[in-house]
């Protein structure tokens, strides 16, 4: 891990995918002064189509150097920090704790759980951001704040999902989605309160972009008034999912 | 009554590709049986024996239906309903 000091500023982006490398893009061109990169995979033939940042010749290899190394000719000036590997229940509080904003583009449920509880607890606001198939959601939450993610999506979906990674995504879906979550992290940072508290939702196939006020939930398990996740338990992100 | 039901992409295998569905009924519950009526299986999806499934969302307007009467929420004429689950590729 290259050290990565902690700045109120900083950003952190979980997930080097989809939307992790558009996002990165996007927060790199607008002046974004540090972004740390956390994500255990390495660059595949198929992610090219929406992983628009990585070349043919980077296959194979670390998908956090590759972009660092991407963002560095992109813009010189940004300071570029990664981990290699997944944001764990282990690691989670180091990694988020040192950030200004977390912006999870990650791809299954337990991490996206993790990172929520973990940024609540820490008092750091976080973005969602998801994308499968033609659609894209992208959620802001305030650090403590309410509404949370749990709010909306109670716990850890087990058993048969609608959809998942595997369902396959459309490039420029991605692309939305993370443009969509800079701006939410950058407006976060900015103190624009009007950033959390609303899912934006995007259908590509019609074009719909859609923002709904997202209502905290009086039982949320997170942010509720009896809420009972007070710390990082690791048996609370192991429930199994499967595709469809 | 008849409702608007924006359905999301991951359902839309139920709706042979439709990203809007018209349905009849009073009430969520009503209109949810009404589909699965005209698109067999989607009803799975959004509810189970506890009622709507915690990783979807269903919204009348811009209300979450959790905010008002859950799957008792009544559903005026030419409402629109949007169903937002859970996702989690990138």
């Amino acid at each position: 891990m290259v050290d990565a000091s902690g700045d109120s500023k900083s950003i952190l982006l979980v997930g080097a995918g989809g939307i992790g490398a558009p996002a990165a893009w996007a927060l790199a061109l607008a002046g974004v002064r540090a972004l740390v990169l956390v994500d255990e995979d390495a660059v595949e033939l198929g992610n090219l189509h929406r992983q628009i940042l990585f070349e043919e010749s980077g296959v194979g290899h670390s998908k956090v150097v590759a972009l660092a190394e991407a963002l560095g000719r992109e813009a010189p000036g940004l300071d570029v920090s990664w981990f290699e590997g997944r944001a764990a229940p282990s690691t989670v509080a180091e990694l988020v704790g040192r950030a200004g904003v977390v912006i999870d583009a990650t791809d299954n449920f337990p991490t996206r759980f993790l990172l929520a509880d973990a940024a609540h607890l820490a008092g750091v606001p976080i973005v969602h951001a998801a994308a499968v198939r033609w659609q894209a959601t992208v959620l802001g939450a305030a650090g403590h704040g309410k509404p949370c993610y749990r709010c909306l999506f109670e716990d850890v979906p087990s058993g048969a999902l609608l959809d998942c990674a595997t369902a396959g995504v459309a490039g420029p879906v991605c692309g939305v989605a993370g443009a969509v979550a800079a701006d939410r992290a950058i407006r976060i940072l900015d103190g624009d309160r009007t950033a959390v508290g609303t899912i934006v939702t995007y259908d590509g196939l019609t074009d719909r972009l859609r923002q709904i006020e997202v209502h905290p939930r009086a039982n949320c398990a997170l942010c509720g008034a009896e809420a009972t996740i007070g710390t990082i338990d690791a048996r609370r992100y192991t429930n199994a999912v499967t595709c469809e | 009554m008849a409702a608007i039901v924006r359905i999301p992409t991951s359902l839309r295998v139920h709706t042979s590709g439709k990203d809007e569905v018209s349905a009849s009924g009073a009430t969520i519950t009503e209109v949810i049986d009404d589909l699965e009526a005209h698109y067999p299986g989607i009803k799975t999806k959004l509810v189970d024996a506890s009622g709507v499934r915690r990783f979807v969302n269903i919204f009348v307007g811009d209300e979450d239906i959790r905010f008002l009467e859950g799957v008792a929420t009544k559903v005026a004429d030419g409402v629109e309903i949007s169903i937002i689950p859970a996702i989690a590729g990138g």
